[in-house]
């Protein structure tokens, strides 16, 4: 069993981006399935509550997060997904996020967006940073099963729907998003699949489809309806990069929250996290890219490549 | 700024000079001037300009729209450069039809909601684009620098059978130059990576740039188009620019049948994979400066 302090000890190491000992990650990862499998698929959340979009293993420009929005327990968060991925510390990112929860566990929400998956970290840079930190997959592996455990969703004040994605032509109320098992590695197509997966689009209006032939797109009709029939103002999601940091859509029926700044070390975009106040009362606070001296390494420079 | 480290005595020797001015980075050197601008990815509103400009309702996530490289021949007024507009407007006329994703087998099956639209775009936003390139022409040889009596046209490519010196390239000549620009991205909504960027490097005795795109759809295909183009500092005699055109393209289901990965995580990028890939189209041309 993890102590408080052990706790405190390993948070205070991570906040310096040091990862933990594997056997250490094994015994968080314990701890936090305890907690982690009785939310429920649309977990309950108080106001007031800070929301945050993707981050995507960009640890320094989390923590630049922290300093806008206040430390955990002080200010409560739900965090909608991809944690890992893409960036270069998506094992500190997600295993500060992690260890928070177990200390703090009603004072952050983690819900699952499409890149906790074995399949989609195998491909965009998790597994390979597990790899490369500690020597074998092992930690890769206690992480992924915690991933099954993440919620689907989030209920603020019965208020506002987040997710990560977006919506499925198979859920018309949240009830339906309560009986999914999700517990499982995220499906190619179905409801749960959907709920991580679909986007928000601007020229149709009621559903469409990718023209990859897989993956829902939503318009302002069908949010329209979602909303009515559940007793909802808006939804709050993420997954998509946003120059400006957040964007409404439809009247304002649905927002997209995006909390990576500089996206890739090199996109040069604004993030956002929305504060939603005890009457949610909305305030988006935009934040840049930490500052290079804030960083662990130095600046790369360009190595002249002598490409043919 | 991130600055490559240059040895001074390389430039003087090779009677270059760098210079930087706010997003500009460049050298000047035996009578070209070759400089890069970086900046960040558009905002909504210029994407919604772009957009219309373009007639089209979708653009890669990550348009580095000021990004460019740009090479100018000061004596005649050539001027090559690549940039994301140009590169977008090539990819609107080609427009191949979509690629499916593996997971597209199975949502078939799906019960289809009403009022379903099924978007057809090259969601891979696939170009043609070779760079571009325009000729400054002074109308009046009397006002010479004055910006009103210039127009541009067109540069001209002939085919040829010459082939770019890669002997000469693989020496280890000083680089007195080098840079690598963005123009635009596209992570395919986690389906794979669509990527477009230009390098070049500037040694004392020539340029060389590579424009590459480069795309892999995970399970699917691999696809690159690369155009590189080599000009030899030429002292007297006028410039001969060489431009060298190649499409390769595989499906992970060939490429797994030759024995390589099938997964994508073992493509993250173009290099360990890029000279295995069959070659679709092949073409060599030039560009004959004169002053």
């Amino acid at each position: 069993m993890s102590s408080s302090s052990d706790l405190d000890r390993q948070i205070e190491q991570l906040k310096r981006c040091e990862p933990l000992k594997e056997s250490e990650v094994k015994v968080l990862c314990l701890k936090a399935m305890e907690i982690l499998v009785e939310e429920s698929n649309v977990q309950r959340v108080d106001a007031p509550v800070t929301i945050c979009g993707d981050i995507h293993g960009q640890f320094y420009d989390m923590k630049e997060l922290f300093k806008v929005g206040g430390d955990c327990p002080k200010t409560n968060y739900l965090f909608l997904g991809d944690f890992v991925d893409r960036g270069f510390y998506s094992v500190e990112t997600f295993l500060l996020l992690l260890a928070l929860k177990v200390r703090y566990p009603d004072r952050i929400t983690l819900i699952r967006g499409n890149h906790e998956s074995r399949q989609i970290t195998q491909v965009y840079g998790f597994y390979d940073e597990c790899l490369r930190k500690y020597g074998s997959v092992n930690v890769w592996r206690y992480c992924t099963d915690i991933f099954d455990y993440l919620s689907l969703s989030a209920l603020i004040e019965n208020k506002i729907f987040s997710v990560h994605g977006g919506l499925s032509p198979a859920i018309s109320t949240l009830d339906q998003i309560r009986t999914i098992d999700r517990k499982q590695e995220v499906p190619h197509d179905g409801a749960m699949c959907d709920l991580l997966w679909s986007d928000p689009e601007d020229i149709v209006d009621s559903w469409g489809l990718s023209p990859r032939g897989a993956g829902y797109l939503f318009g302002g009709s069908v949010v329209t309806s979602f909303n009515h029939s559940n007793n909802i103002d808006y939804i709050c999601r993420a997954h998509q990069l946003v120059m400006e940091g957040y964007k409404w859509m439809f009247n304002n029926q649905i927002v997209t929250v995006w909390s990576a700044p500089n996206y890739c070390y090199r996109c040069g975009n604004v993030a956002a996290i929305l504060e939603l106040d005890g009457n949610l009362t909305k305030q988006f606070r935009v934040f840049e890219a930490a500052p290079q001296e804030s960083r662990g390494t130095p600046a790369k420079k360009p190595a002249p490549d002598y490409f043919l | 700024m991130m600055e490559l480290e240059v040895d001074e005595n390389d430039l003087k020797a090779a009677g270059a000079e760098l210079f930087v001015d706010g997003g500009r980075r460049g050298i000047r050197i035996n009578g070209w001037v070759i400089e890069t601008r970086r900046h960040s990815i558009l905002n909504s509103s210029t994407l919604q300009e772009w957009e219309q400009n373009l007639d089209t309702s979708h653009l890669p996530e990550m348009v580095f729209g000021e990004n460019t490289l740009i090479l100018k021949h000061l004596s005649s007024g050539t001027n090559i450069h690549f940039n994301a507009f140009d590169a977008l407007r090539g990819w609107k006329q080609e427009a191949l039809p979509p690629v499916e994703v593996p997971a597209a087998a199975k949502w078939k099956f799906r019960s289809k909601p009403s009022q379903q639209v099924i978007l057809d775009y090259d969601y891979t936003f696939t170009t043609p684009y070779c760079g571009s390139g325009t000729m400054e022409i002074d109308k009046d040889p009397n006002e010479g620098e004055r910006e009103t009596s210039k127009e541009t046209s067109d540069i001209h490519w002939e085919d040829c059978k010459d082939q770019i010196d890669v002997v000469a390239l693989a020496s280890k000549e000083p680089i007195l130059f080098y840079d690598e620009v963005v123009l635009y991205e596209d992570e395919l909504a986690d389906n794979g990576v669509s990527l477009l960027t230009v390098k070049v490097r500037v040694m004392p005795s020539s340029w060389f740039l590579l424009l590459q795109f480069w795309l892999r759809v995970d399970g699917v295909l691999i696809r690159l188009r690369e155009t590189r183009m080599h000009c030899v500092f030429g002292g007297n005699t006028n410039p001969i620019i060489l431009r060298e055109s190649c499409w390769r393209e595989s499906t992970f289901q060939d490429l797994s049948a030759k024995g390589h990965p099938f997964d994508s995580g073992a493509y993250g990028d173009p290099s360990f994979i890029s000279q295995k890939l069959p070659i679709i189209m092949h073409k060599t041309q030039k560009l004959v400066i004169s002053s």
